[in-house]
């Protein structure tokens, strides 16, 4: 069972993204509503894979991947950010941060459940 | 992208939630707007939690906006977080233009939501973004050379830090101790002026927070903090380095908007329930009926016991019905805020001072009651900024403060919500709207208005209302006809108040819901009708020697002036049951008081309100029908629309 966390402050976003996850076999899927929650909900219990927005209350979600990879237990953990365009220098500082993909909204269902399979199977 | 391939279902549900969460981040962005103009006007720097505060609400409306393939709302909103970024990194200063941009940008963002919303189709977004880009363009031309000027002052005062340290766990979680939870008591202390992950011993994950209490103020809040096992030590400024985010420490204060346990719900479904509710009602009156009519056929202890559980039934019902009616409930304190908004758009376009007192925005009114008050609302509002408030140098002439104040209030009074909307500008002129009406022929020659009821009605009526619309430089008047109709469909009723000295004050009182209403009972022959008590002001009894005819209008002496009668069973072509001394509902319409006589009345009840929806049954007499218990329907009247009707002939 692959645990996927979903970390976006937009009640709406998380709804299309476990709507686009929701088919895959053998997962589940964690929310998380700010930066410091994806950290808790690491810290709580183990995930396979996070999807991380960027601009979140309390902390920013670079920040989010450079704490994760900076934690041994965590550095491993595949990162999908998914953020809004138009942004060029986050997704240099993303990449460089850690992330291991760069999705801009607007996403597609396919395209998301598609990074994941792929992310998921390098674990 | 999106439509085609979430299934159509799932993205009509998404578009719900889509609009629900762009008006929160809507809602946020005017209360942070206004703010910034307090800023501008004090000569005060922007806010930098207002600035990232609207910074993110820009960014998520972009980003659902994107995902809902709203493109204008998207760009717009790309445009405007643009802005805010440049703000935010002192590239521009908050400024009267800038200001300006934001506000015009945040309302053309509203509108083309709000299309998308109606199926209609979305304004041009190109004005808007062009007045954004010419704030870019000049102050590209200033370059950087020119950040916030030094030496302005700060709205911070003087503040003791504490470092927090929180562990989180699965323990703990259980016990609803969670990184979010922590932050929002410490919110509650003071200022969060940073937060952020680290690893301590064991490679145990913690949250730091940096929090600012203000100066002298009660620090014992930190002891159930501490009881829960939270470390807190002073801060020192030159201790371990201040918590920045490595990326953009500004989002680092940004407060945080609170997830709660809110559900979201269709309100279609919620009237499902209503209705499921007034079925009940019903059920429970037959069984009222039934019961009576069985009762000494049963034994006394069998009867008891039968009325007792009906007793109780019928107030779990009405606990029921209350518990659904709570749901519907919102506050009005957003549409108030809404018109906050309006009011200083409206004053800045007219150069007047204006500000907005509001209280009781607490109070609670059915959902679908608050959307219908926005266009009544906004009318009175406008009218109050636009023809109460007096020009400045009006005001001072006048002994009162420049600044001109618009007071909206509301409270709960029994089962009914009363709105009102005052100002203390120069009231109605009663010369002017007299000669008005006189012109119209809405009042003959001789007539004068010499109450405030009657002012009212000349005020509202429609024809009214268009002349004045196109003469804005006279007296009120502009979409009055609308709050009245509005007022008088919901079931509510509206009076003004107004004096020279003192300005004008207009009352609006609305039922809590509209599903559900007290009646009264009345029979005209053999037929019963239901009337709204809330329409009704008063019942009398009308001896036949009373009435007197007038241009073969009957009359009656009512509080020293002349009252038409309306006799339903004339009006209805119905047989009354002879009797000489009738009853008859008062009610004031727009047109000037009535009376609607009636056989006599027969009771008071909780009735259901089942609209008449068949085009071929439907009559502007009756506002819909409901069953009394007995099986048979009864036909509710709508007094207002008889009364209007009766007037024109």
């Amino acid at each position: 069972m692959d645990r996927i966390l979903i970390a976006d402050d937009s009640p709406t976003i998380r709804r299309m993204m476990i709507a686009s996850l929701r088919n895959l076999p053998d997962i589940e899927i964690e929310e998380a509503g700010s930066g410091l929650e994806a950290v808790e909900r690491l810290a709580l219990g183990p995930v396979s894979m996070l999807f991380l927005d960027l601009n979140m209350p309390d902390i920013h979600g670079i920040e989010v991947i450079q704490f994760v990879r900076s934690h041994k237990s965590f550095a491993g953990i595949p990162i999908c950010v998914v953020t809004t365009r138009g942004d060029e220098e986050s997704r240099r500082m993303a990449l460089a941060a850690g992330a291991d993909v760069y999705l801009t909204k607007p996403f597609s269902p396919d395209q998301l459940a598609e990074q994941a399979t792929k992310l998921l199977s390098r674990n | 992208m999106g439509q085609n391939e979430f299934n159509e279902q799932f993205f009509e549900q998404l578009l719900e939630d889509y609009f629900a969460e762009a008006d929160e981040h809507l809602r946020s962005i005017r209360r942070h707007l206004l703010a910034f103009e307090d800023s501008l006007r004090d000569g005060f720097e922007a806010d930098r939690k207002d600035i990232n505060e609207l910074f993110r609400s820009f960014h998520t409306i972009k980003g659902i906006s994107a995902m809902a393939e709203v493109s204008a709302a998207e760009n717009l909103a790309h445009h405007l977080e643009g802005l805010l970024r440049s703000l935010r990194d002192g590239n521009t200063g908050l400024s009267q233009d800038s200001l300006e941009a934001m506000l015009a940008g945040t309302r053309k963002l509203e509108q083309v939501i709000a299309s998308r919303k109606n199926n209609d189709p979305i304004p041009p977004i190109n004005a808007e973004i062009e007045r954004i880009e010419i704030i870019h363009r000049s102050a590209d031309q200033r370059g950087k050379a020119e950040p916030q000027q030094p030496g302005t002052p700060s709205r911070s005062g003087g503040s003791i830090k504490f470092r927090v340290f929180f562990e989180p766990s699965k323990e703990l979680a259980a016990r609803d101790l969670t990184v979010t939870t922590v932050r929002e008591r410490l919110e509650a202390l003071g200022t969060i002026e940073g937060s952020k992950p680290v690893i301590r011993g064991e490679g145990k994950i913690a949250f730091e927070f940096v929090i600012a209490v203000a100066d002298g103020s009660d620090a014992s809040g930190f002891d159930s903090l501490r009881d829960d096992g939270i470390t807190v030590t002073a801060y020192m400024e030159d201790g371990p380095a201040p918590i920045d985010g490595p990326h953009d420490p500004d989002l680092a204060d940004v407060e945080h908007i609170r997830p709660s346990n809110v559900v979201r719900v269709d309100l279609a479904r919620l009237d499902e329930l209503m209705l499921i509710v007034g079925d009940l009602v019903i059920s429970r009156a037959k069984l009222s009926k039934k019961l009576a009519a069985v009762e000494d056929l049963l034994p006394v202890e069998d009867s008891r016991d039968l009325h007792e559980i009906n007793q109780s039934l019928e107030k779990q019902l009405r606990n029921l019905r209350d518990g659904v009616m709570r749901v519907r409930m919102v506050p009005l304190a957003e549409i108030f805020e809404r018109m906050r908004f309006v009011a200083r758009d409206l004053a800045r376009d007219s150069e007047k001072r204006v500000r907005i007192d509001i209280s009781g925005e607490d109070t609670e009114i059915d959902k679908l009651l608050v959307e219908r008050m926005v266009d009544p609302l906004l009318h009175l509002v406008r009218n109050s900024v636009s023809h109460g408030i007096e020009e400045p140098e009006d005001r001072l002439a006048a002994g009162k403060p420049v600044e001109g104040v618009i007071r909206l209030h509301a409270a709960t009074v029994g089962d009914s919500v009363l709105i009102q909307v005052s100002d203390d500008g120069r009231g109605v002129n009663i010369d002017k709207v007299t000669e008005r009406a006189r012109d119209l022929g809405l009042l003959a020659p001789v007539d004068g208005i010499d109450s405030d009821l009657e002012l009212l009605n000349v005020l509202c009526s429609p024809g009214f209302s268009t002349t004045l619309e196109a003469d804005r430089a006279s007296g009120r008047g502009v979409g009055m006809d609308v709050v009245k109709r509005v007022a008088d469909e919901l079931g509510g009723s509206i009076s003004l108040e107004t004096s020279p000295s003192s300005g004008t004050s207009f009352s609006i009182r609305l039922p809590l819901t509209l599903a559900i209403t007290d009646a009264l009972i009345a029979c005209v022959g053999e037929q019963r009708f239901a009337v709204p008590q809330l329409a009704v002001s008063e019942v009398i009894e009308i001896e036949p020697g009373s009435i007197r005819t007038l241009e073969n209008l009957e009359v009656i002496e009512y509080r020293g002036r002349a009252l038409p009668l309306i006799r339903l069973s004339r009006l209805f072509s119905m047989p009354g049951d002879g009797r000489e001394t009738v009853q008859a509902f008062v009610v004031n319409e727009a047109g000037g008081a009535v009376a609607l006589t009636v056989d006599r009345v027969i009771g008071q009840q909780e009735i259901v309100i089942n609209a008449i929806n068949d085009p071929l049954a439907k009559v502007p007499a009756f506002s819909g029908a409901t069953e009394l218990g007995d099986g048979q329907a009864v036909l509710i009247l709508n007094v207002s629309e008889i009364a209007k009707e009766q007037r024109t002939k």
